[in-house]
């Protein structure tokens, strides 16, 4: 299969949703209550996470 | 427990791939992170969260998540049933442990489409630092069959039944 590929550019210090099939970002916001809130009931939106910024290191896992 | 079914939709039959997704971390030797999640949503009583990335780990004994997933869910953790402290990217956390219901979601995100079962999960004090969801062994690979190929760059879940029917009953030598 193709993996989803997301453009996190520009997002960074963010938390993102979103759209399942596609992997665009249809939902940003520093706090993550706002995207939780934001995406709740919406049909493909799946909450990603926090988009890290450049200097942060990668986590192994969730971290 | 048989997990439950949507009533809402018609169900597709198993295996349910997953594409592997894209992390929002940045690149290794300029090649983007690519990993294994799969959709799922958190339930507690009339209470739901949306969907979110569920982080597949083999190597992780338990289902782990923001404790802000509990606070949505109106999860009262004083009233936990165990905790331990995990160890996560070099510093210790707490987990608090409630038994909850889990939703699966098919890797198009389809809300109403989901098979639900129950498990244990460890609620960690403010770890959202990057994601919110991680699907470790007790609770999540002992529910499903769940095949993963980086080489296919796909993730494979099934009744977890699958296992044995495929390769037999596995005994120690």
């Amino acid at each position: 299969m193709e993996p989803i590929r997301t453009d996190f550019r520009g997002y960074e210090g963010q938390y993102v949703a979103t759209d399942a099939r596609t992997g665009k970002i249809v939902i940003a916001d520093e706090d993550p209550r706002i995207v939780l809130e934001k995406a709740k009931g919406r049909n493909h939106v799946v909450v990603r996470g926090r988009v890290p910024h450049a200097d942060e290191p990668i986590y192994v896992g969730l971290g | 427990m048989s997990p439950s079914t949507s009533a809402l939709a018609e169900q597709e039959p198993f295996p349910w791939l997953y594409p592997y997704r894209e992390d929002p971390q940045h690149t290794r030797l300029d090649q983007p992170i690519l990993r294994p999640f799969v959709q799922v949503s958190l339930v507690n009583g009339d209470e739901s969260t949306t969907m979110l990335d569920g982080l597949v780990d083999t190597g992780a004994d338990a289902i782990l998540a923001s404790d802000l997933l509990a606070d949505l869910l109106g999860i009262d953790l004083a009233e936990h049933e165990g905790q331990t402290q995990h160890a996560i990217g070099g510093r210790t956390h707490l987990a608090r442990y409630k038994t909850i219901s889990l939703r699966l979601h098919p890797h198009d995100g389809e809300i109403d489409e989901y098979r639900e079962w129950h498990a244990q999960v460890g609620f960690i004090e403010d770890w959202h630092s990057y994601s919110f969801v991680l699907l470790g062994s007790v609770g999540f690979l002992d529910r499903w069959t769940v095949t993963a190929s980086r080489f296919a760059q796909a993730i494979a879940v099934e009744q977890r039944e699958t296992f044995d029917n495929r390769f037999g009953l596995v005994e120690a030598a």
